[in-house]
């Protein structure tokens, strides 16, 4: 009992907070959820309201960021814009991970024919870029960043597919599941305590990555301002109205361009803090994503490094 | 070392369960050159592709016709000449079979060959792509090769802080930093605009050069962590310090040993990178006021000028499955060659 738990305490979802920067991603972390929450309840401004003797204002007590080129207050329109951005990029999150990681570990245990199958459509969505199928979708489906955002869940499936899916291999011939069906346990039993358990860490660096890129693809999103009517505001789109006015103020990019970054570096320094301790980093793949040479997976096992000379 | 493990991992698990099928799909592979791979994924990706067109709840007809003309016998005479009252798989093979003689349709609304908008605006995307990769070739080959060889040293501990620092932010957000730092604040480039190669190979650089660079800094931050990571391991291998014993010049140890077996990994990353390098340079072109294809891409989408998306979405995607090819057959030659990738 003693030994089990100094293993989980070692290795645990929890011992992840010892690192100094997994404490502090966290943190901010925290602060962009609050944000997200109470935003713009908490805004000291409305942020739309267009204040025209107030254009172009650089930092100051009224405006703590300045103001825009309608003269609104940058820092409440960052806060109120947190929530969509945000909560767009958590929606493409999860849909990539419920379509990527449990047939990542289901195909694992349904035959070599599925495995093919699934592989093969997994190979198809990372040859499509996701910008561009959000942006096409948004044509299908009409000009909305929820709906913009269902094809970038379903292109972010692969990476969750791939992760889970290699994690799983490793598990599921390991000696002890053997071991386990031989003493009669049930296919479910196998999946839920000797598989599950040992694929979440895995599940949980990509998750951390795959979150930061969705934040970024959102950002790009309403950059381009797909799905957002202009009022609103959004981290993209007020990146895109400082691109128009650099002349007036070619500092303004920085604000925004600063939040979007610390937030994707402290998910980044969350994931690399689980990869450590879950020594989970040999299995965030480099795999290409067409595999012609399919006839080396059985060939390659004992390949050994050689000299070329 | 990465790449490896996985691949190791598959085979064992497929062929201790079904080494018959195992083979027969090898011999597959190794026959069709991929084919059993390459002609799924080709099939699959287009169909996505063509079937998001037909998702749209849009009526064609009726928006081509225009709100007075779209009279139910003329929506349907409409639909009949542009074949939308078959099913969708007929659809689907008629129009990949015109895609394949370079017909992708027109465009509703202005009747131009979508093939054409295409071909005008492909070449500005693709020129900023291909500087990128040669950008994050160099700049990330050679700040994780000498990271590699300096290991430790403060060379090494600056690649990986800035590497970390540039994944943080995309590239079109790294673009509009540029121009504030190089095109407004300093004057060196222009800020924006395109000029073709036909114009001079000077001024065509200079107005692609920021776009790249933008597009190549995440790509080179990749690269240069995968390479130290992959030329660490293999210069710690006995064949290198057996090289090193039998007296050969460092220089060719490097280059013709080390980083050949390391550069693996490597090129992978740039596979999986090009996508987002394409779709970066959508946002570069909004950020340089460049013609390319998200000028076409973004106000199609806006009218559901469906063949046009469709058409785009394809050209793009056949360009993303070709360079994997190509990432592949390079992958292909250095086993081959090299013997193996830090394995």
């Amino acid at each position: 009992m003693r030994a089990r738990s100094r293993v989980t305490g070692r290795n645990g979802p929890g011992s992840v907070l010892r690192l100094p920067s997994a404490r502090i991603a966290v943190g901010v972390l925290v602060a962009i959820a609050f944000l997200a929450v109470f935003g713009s309840a908490l805004a000291p401004q409305n942020p739309l309201a267009i204040n025209s003797d107030a254009l172009f204002q650089g930092p100051g007590s009224h405006h703590l960021l300045g103001t825009d080129y309608l003269g609104r207050d940058v820092l409440s329109r960052l806060m109120a814009g947190t929530r969509l951005s945000v909560l767009t990029a958590l929606e493409a999150v999860g849909i990539g991970l419920v379509l990527g990681a449990i047939p990542g570990v289901a195909t694992v245990f349904m035959g070599s024919s599925v495995d093919f199958a699934v592989n093969r459509v997994s190979d198809a969505l990372m040859t499509l870029p996701y910008i561009f199928f959000a942006v096409a979708v948004t044509a299908a489906l009409g000009n909305g960043l929820p709906q913009a955002m269902i094809p970038v869940g379903i292109l972010l499936a692969p990476p969750f597919f791939r992760v889970t899916r290699a994690a799983t291999l490793e598990h599921a011939r390991a000696q002890y599941v053997e071991a386990a069906e031989l003493l009669g346990a049930s296919r479910l039993h196998v999946v839920r305590v000797h598989v599950l358990r040992k694929v979440l860490p895995n599940i949980a660096v990509t998750t951390a990555t795959i979150t930061a890129a969705a934040l970024l693809a959102v950002s790009f999103l309403t950059f381009l301002s797909i799905g957002v009517q202009p009022p609103t505001p959004t981290w993209g789109g007020i990146l895109s109205s400082d691109l128009a006015y650099l002349a007036q103020d070619p500092w303004a990019p920085f604000i925004p361009a600063a939040l979007i970054a610390v937030t994707v570096g402290a998910l980044n320094a969350l994931a690399d803090a689980f990869r450590d301790r879950a020594h989970a980093g040999r299995l965030v793949i480099a795999d290409p994503i067409i595999r012609t040479d399919l006839s080396l997976e059985g060939a390659d096992g004992d390949r050994q490094p050689q000299a070329a000379a | 070392m990465t790449a490896i493990s996985l691949t190791r991992g598959d085979a064992g698990a497929a062929g201790a369960a079904r080494p018959r099928r195992r083979r027969g799909r090898a011999a597959l592979a190794a026959i069709g050159g991929g084919l059993a791979v390459l002609v799924p994924i080709v099939f699959l990706s287009t169909f996505i592709t063509y079937s998001l067109g037909a998702l749209s709840n849009s009526n064609p007809a009726a928006t081509i016709l225009g709100q007075d003309a779209a009279t139910p016998a003329a929506v349907a005479r409409l639909d009949n000449a542009l074949g939308l009252n078959q099913p969708l798989v007929v659809q689907y093979w008629n129009w990949l079979a015109q895609a394949v003689h370079g017909n992708l349709g027109r465009s509703y609304f202005t009747q131009i060959p979508v093939s054409q908008s295409i071909a005008q605006r492909l070449p500005v995307d693709l020129s900023i792509a291909i500087l990128a990769l040669i950008l994050a070739v160099f700049i990330g080959g050679t700040a994780g090769t000498v990271a590699a060889i300096r290991r430790g040293g403060w060379f090494d501990r600056g690649v990986t802080i800035v590497a970390s620092a540039v994944t943080t932010l995309p590239a079109f957000v790294v673009g509009i930093l540029l121009v504030v730092l190089f095109a407004v604040s300093a004057h060196v480039f222009p800020a924006n605009g395109y000029v073709p190669p036909s114009a001079g190979l000077g001024p065509w650089l200079s107005h692609i050069f920021l776009p790249s660079l933008a597009l190549s800094l995440a790509v080179s931050a990749d690269i240069a962590r995968q390479l130290r990571t992959s030329l660490v391991q293999v210069l710690e291998q006995n064949y290198i310090v057996g090289a090193r014993v039998r007296g050969l010049p460092y220089r060719r140890i490097l280059f013709r040993h080390a980083l050949r077996n390391a550069a693996g990994p490597a090129l992978v990353i740039l596979g999986y990178d090009f996508p987002q390098v394409l779709a970066g340079a959508v946002a570069a072109e909004a950020v340089f006021s460049l013609p390319g294809l998200g000028q076409l891409l973004l106000p199609s989408a806006q009218t559901r000028d469906i063949p046009v998306v469709q058409g785009l979405l394809l050209v793009i995607s056949v360009v993303v499955i070709v360079v994997n090819l190509v990432v592949n057959a390079t992958l292909n030659w250095l086993y081959r060659t090299g013997g193996g990738v830090g394995a």
